[in-house]
């Protein structure tokens, strides 16, 4: 359940996400000082928005089929594909394989001899 | 290192006594506002060590990711732990990226306090401009759940309402109770007994 239980009990007040920690890493952004009540709330539904956005959009854009599991990779191709999921790219690095590396590696090194 | 600001949460990790090798994922926030069992970390991070506490290094609670996320694809599908992690950082990037633009708008209009137009505005320079119409709806909703537990507001002329306030203005609207008879305003607790989710709004279909 989330954190905060006041939200909870008028219906178009509750958010899904505690609003409490929403503000927390909201200032944690540099130079923020105050944010006000309509601000927080828009943020913790936007927020909540994102999350369906980005699991409806990854899930069927990934999932042709095979496993029917969301994964890491189609977060990660997500974010490259869609345009509002470009600043995830940074974070959602693609996944390499270890051999595939090393061997990127080990050609890097070949080629500065 | 971020500079300190002045409510309590501290993001600084030498004065949490925290040295880098240490924090590896797991570990708690000293923070004003406490949420009981839950750690502001409740997150898997097999990251190694960090200097400090970075803005995205808070996340939100991975259940209540989870829920939202589950009800978001098919029933049949299933979500990988990996990318339930995944999208919870992500979460906290999504709020800073946010946050960070509303900040400047209000920093360029010499304002301190990030208003609901700042964000709604912040969304659609960001390229998240389809939340903008039922964010509007959600915030309406918001605010008129405020004002009925709130009372009345007093209508004063410095609001600028405008509208001639007459008796039947008011007959309407006040729910029976809230003005005692002499004549001062109580706060009363409303609530509906309805627990409906807001209709029309929920289900957004983004392809």
């Amino acid at each position: 359940m989330s954190g905060s239980k006041e939200e909870e009990k008028v219906p178009g007040r509750s958010t899904s996400l505690p609003m409490s920690r929403v503000k927390l890493i909201m200032k944690s952004s540099p130079d923020v000082s105050h944010i006000n009540q309509d601000a927080l709330f828009l943020t913790t539904k936007a927020t909540e928005l994102f999350v369906q956005h980005l699991a409806q959009y990854s899930f069927r854009k990934g999932c042709g089929g095979e496993s029917n599991a969301l994964g890491y990779s189609d977060l990660a191709k997500a974010a490259e594909e869609s345009e509002p999921f470009h600043f995830l790219t940074d974070i959602l690095p693609k996944k390499i394989l270890a051999r595939d590396y090393l061997r990127s590696l080990e050609e890097r090194s070949e080629d500065s001899d | 290192m971020s500079p300190m600001d002045g409510d309590n949460s501290t993001t600084d990790a030498s004065q949490l006594g925290i040295t880098g090798e240490y924090m590896a994922g797991g570990y708690v926030l000293q923070s004003q506002e406490d949420d009981g069992e839950e750690s502001l970390n409740d997150h898997e991070d097999g990251n190694g060590s960090k200097d400090n506490l970075r803005e995205q290094d808070i996340y939100l609670p991975i259940a209540n990711v989870a829920r939202i996320m589950k009800n978001a694809v098919p029933q049949t599908g299933k979500i990988a732990k990996d990318a339930k992690e995944c999208v919870q950082e992500c979460v906290s990037e999504f709020i800073s990226f946010i946050t960070s633009e509303a900040s400047e708008r209000c920093h360029q209009e010499k304002r301190k306090t990030i208003n609901g137009e700042d964000i709604l505005f912040a969304m659609s320079t960001l390229g998240f401009d389809m939340y903008v119409e039922p964010l509007k709806l959600y915030l309406q909703k918001f605010r008129e759940a405020m004002k009925g537990e709130k009372g009345i507001t007093p209508v004063s002329v410095t609001e600028g309402i405008g509208e001639e306030i007459t008796e039947d203005s008011f007959t309407n609207q006040l729910p029976a109770g809230l003005i005692t008879a002499d004549g001062q305003p109580q706060n009363v607790m409303v609530y509906t007994t309805s627990y409906q989710q807001i209709p029309g709004v929920q289900q957004i279909q983004f392809s």
